[in-house]
């Protein structure tokens, strides 16, 4: 037998103990399921604290700015793991949720300091000319801000929205603490179940990166669609 | 139908108008003149409260509007505004420019709108625009949509910032014909410019602003041909 051949025996038996045997790979696909489950949910969180956070954050009112700064100054200052366990183990101890909503919560509460800063932004970006023309015609402050700035906004601070998106996915990596078995769980329990390091280790990293190359390339088709108004 | 008395607006340690008393009837065209930095655009911004005035009364219809208890955002669908940057809204086309306020301010029903729209976009020369966006237009082209989003809401009185100190020399005229245009249906106007041959043409009233005070109000032809302050006469001979 030739090296490669040798080689490829030995992988293809490798190969079989971490997929095939005991249907192994359905871990794997239930793990895909978990992770993005608690993304998408992490994401809608996170966003909607972003917002709140973000007009706390622009308020004129300085006591309200107070409470935006010291969100994202505590959620900006400890590990994501922390809060992740503090979530679970300490707010969610005692409430009967399921264990990927808390953590989805959690997530939730650790990806709004962050895009509270990108939406900040974001509205800083839009000239204060549309902020006046729009009350010059008599518009309301709210009917401003959602009709005319925001939506311009969200154009200015998609790709970052993206970005964190993309973030959050490969964060959402560590919920095997509060013993969840998402993808990269699910790789670690082929490791220790099969003796074998490279296989399992090498697929999680696949199955995350095909994962998020398809999210890239659905995202990207709506940054283009958002942009038809830039268009000559 | 609008009167100032004793205006005052300061930012931070800056006194930019100090004490304006003027009085504005139905149908009149003002035309505001002054050098940069005199509080003539301030002046203009005040009325409508896009800036706050630091001292004095502003009324509308006999209506005190800077204090508290007055809603403003009812004031200010009387008042139309014209930018000097024209300040169409990108993320909508020419049409939903025109409609959006009337239609979210429950002025006109969407049917309703998008007629009145066409309506003015044909009086500013603009029907075939309708469904392009701003990115798609000329800078003449914006501000003739500008005027038009502004008359959308039947305002009782139009306001022009500068309207075509941003517009490249060729594309002014364009932009002061549906002025004039305006000004002969009858429209009480209030328009900061540096276009004199125009103030001359279609103001009923001209007035010169300096360091924050009207020193000179008048016909044009009192103002242009006969003005009385020296600050007047040195402005005009520098521009004329």
């Amino acid at each position: 037998m030739t090296a490669f051949q040798e080689w490829f025996s030995d992988f293809s038996n490798e190969f079989y103990m971490c997929f095939i045997k005991e249907d192994r790979y359905k871990l794997l696909v239930s793990g895909v399921g978990v992770t993005v489950k608690v993304s998408l949910l992490a994401v809608f969180i996170g966003i909607l604290i972003g917002m709140l956070i973000a007009l706390c954050n622009l308020s004129k009112r300085k006591p309200i700015r107070f409470i935006g700064r010291l969100y994202t100054d505590v959620i900006r200052g400890t590990p994501s793991v922390t809060q992740l366990m503090i979530i679970y183990f300490v707010v969610f101890a005692t409430v009967g949720l399921d264990k990927w909503i808390i953590a989805a919560i959690a997530f939730g509460i650790n990806s709004g300091a962050y895009v509270s800063e990108i939406i900040r932004a974001g509205i800083l970006s839009v000239d204060h000319g549309q902020t006046e023309a729009g009350r010059s015609l008599g518009l309301n402050g709210f009917q401003t801000m959602t009709r005319i700035v925001i939506p311009q906004a969200v154009k200015n601070i998609f790709p970052a929205l993206c970005n964190e998106f993309i973030v959050l996915i490969k964060e959402t990596a560590i919920v095997g603490y509060v013993g969840l078995m998402d993808i990269q769980k699910a790789g670690d329990f082929i490791k220790s179940a099969t003796f074998i390091t490279f296989i399992p280790l090498i697929g999680t990293a696949i199955i995350y990166y095909v994962l998020i190359k398809i999210l890239t390339l659905l995202l990207h088709r709506i940054e283009i669609a958002l942009r038809k108004s830039d268009m000559r | 139908m609008i009167k100032v008395k004793n205006l005052h607006k300061k930012f931070g340690g800056l006194s930019v108008l100090n004490g304006i008393d003027e009085h504005i009837s139905q149908g009149e065209v003002v035309v505001v003149i002054g050098p940069s930095g005199s509080g003539k655009s301030t002046f203009l911004r005040c009325l409508n409260l896009l800036e706050d005035v630091t001292e004095g009364e502003i009324y509308v219809d006999d209506e005190l509007i800077n204090s508290p208890k007055v809603n403003i955002n009812e004031v200010r669908q009387k008042m139309g505004m014209v930018f000097q940057q024209f300040n169409l809204f990108p993320h909508l086309t020419i049409m939903e420019n025109i409609t959006l306020a009337p239609v979210l301010l429950k002025k006109m029903t969407k049917d309703q709108a998008v007629k009145k729209g066409m309506d003015l976009l044909r009086r500013v020369n603009l029907e075939e625009k309708a469904q392009a966006y701003p990115a798609q237009l000329s800078g003449g082209q914006k501000q003739r949509v500008a005027i038009a989003r502004a008359l959308a809401m039947n305002p009782e009185i139009m306001l022009f910032d500068e309207p075509t100190s941003a517009l490249d020399p060729e594309m002014v005229g364009e932009v002061l014909d549906v002025m004039k245009d305006l000004a002969r249906s009858g429209m009480t106007m209030v328009i900061v410019t540096h276009e004199m041959g125009f103030a001359r043409e279609v103001a009923s009233r001209v007035l010169f602003v300096d360091q924050g005070v009207i020193m000179e109000s008048g016909t044009p032809e009192e103002v242009f041909c006969r003005p009385q302050n020296e600050r007047t006469k040195l402005f005009l001979s520098k521009v004329l």
